[in-house]
């Protein structure tokens, strides 16, 4: 599955974009789509006691996102 | 106060810095070490429960703080926007304790290489049927639909084809990868590999050398990255405890 940026390069004409779009498209694709998630609110109980707790934390990121970033480069 | 976090690394012998001055975090905070069991976070303290906006300096602080901590050792990156307090992040490494080392163990001495293979055509390869025009509307509907289905099989078969060639060019050179093979018209593949530190120069040339050979194709390569791609733990903690 492609992600938003992805999605982009695709749109755009790949010989006309610069260096420094693809960099960024690049690092937005990393940074915004990858990497370890502390994903959800658990709490697992055995016996009414609470063993695990996790944060919940999640991002979501989209083609408007991306585009607005890259936008405001400009 | 809550914690930004930006990576987690087995050990560091201090704060990273670029040219000996210290890495600023997201909207120009101060980046502390926190240590927790055996491992190293970098964090930062952020005013508010919620992420912080995604814009191009928050993106490329993120990024610019977890590459610093590339040149001493390979860090597990966390995904941009991830805010939570101290205790909670104690209590998530604590709980994935040794899924977080194994995957440190998995990583290390090594980077990630991004290989994005666009198609070098404006129009997809997709069969015309030249009978379409003596047919009525319905069968010409059902024809368009044959059509784009017989153009989607093909360029999967085409992304398949090209990602098997790709594996083939600098697999001797790659230790783990994670492939996607799209069905858009454009893009083919988009491939993550991981390579050991001291095989990216060949890794590198081998690509140079693969790239002449397909001239009809665009390659984006980036890299080294820090392993984004290749620190997601949460498979590895589903298949342990049996909770995602």
């Amino acid at each position: 599955m492609s992600s938003p940026f992805d999605q982009m390069l695709i749109e755009s004409d790949v010989e006309q974009l610069e260096q420094a779009d693809l960099s960024l498209l690049e690092t937005l694709d990393h940074v915004l789509n990858r990497g370890l998630v502390i994903a959800g609110e658990i709490t697992i109980s055995v016996a009414d006691i609470d063993l695990i707790f996790v944060g919940l934390n999640i991002l979501v990121s989209s083609v408007e996102t991306a585009n607005e970033v890259v936008r405001n480069r400009k | 106060m809550k914690l930004y976090v930006y990576c987690l690394a087995e050990k560091l012998g201090g704060l990273p810095s670029i040219h000996a001055a210290p890495v600023l975090g997201i909207s120009g905070a101060q980046v502390d070490l926190l240590k927790v069991e055996d491992f190293a976070l970098l964090v930062s303290e952020f005013d508010g429960d919620s992420a912080p906006s995604v814009t191009r300096d928050n993106a490329l602080a993120h990024a610019a703080v977890v590459a610093s901590v590339l040149n001493e050792t390979t860090p597990l990156p966390f995904r941009f926007g991830t805010v939570v307090a101290e205790d909670q992040l104690r209590s998530y490494v604590t709980a994935r304790r040794e899924a977080l080392k194994a995957k440190l163990d998995q990583v290390r001495g090594c980077v990630e290489m991004s290989v994005k293979i666009i198609s070098g055509s404006d129009q997809a390869d997709v069969p015309q049927l030249n009978e379409m025009d003596e047919q009525g509307p319905g069968a010409r509907f059902l024809n368009e639909k044959r059509r784009q289905i017989l153009g989607s099989e093909r360029r999967s078969e085409d992304a398949k084809q090209v990602a098997a060639w790709l594996k083939e060019q600098v697999g001797t050179y790659v230790q783990q990868e994670e492939v996607s093979l799209s069905q858009t018209e454009k893009l083919m593949v988009a491939a993550a590999h991981l390579v050991a530190r001291e095989q990216v120069a060949k890794y590198r040339d081998q690509l140079t050398m693969a790239r002449k050979m397909r001239p009809e194709l665009h390659f984006l390569v980036s890299g080294p990255w820090p392993p984004y791609t290749f620190s997601n733990i949460e498979l590895e903690f589903k298949t342990r405890f049996g909770v995602s």
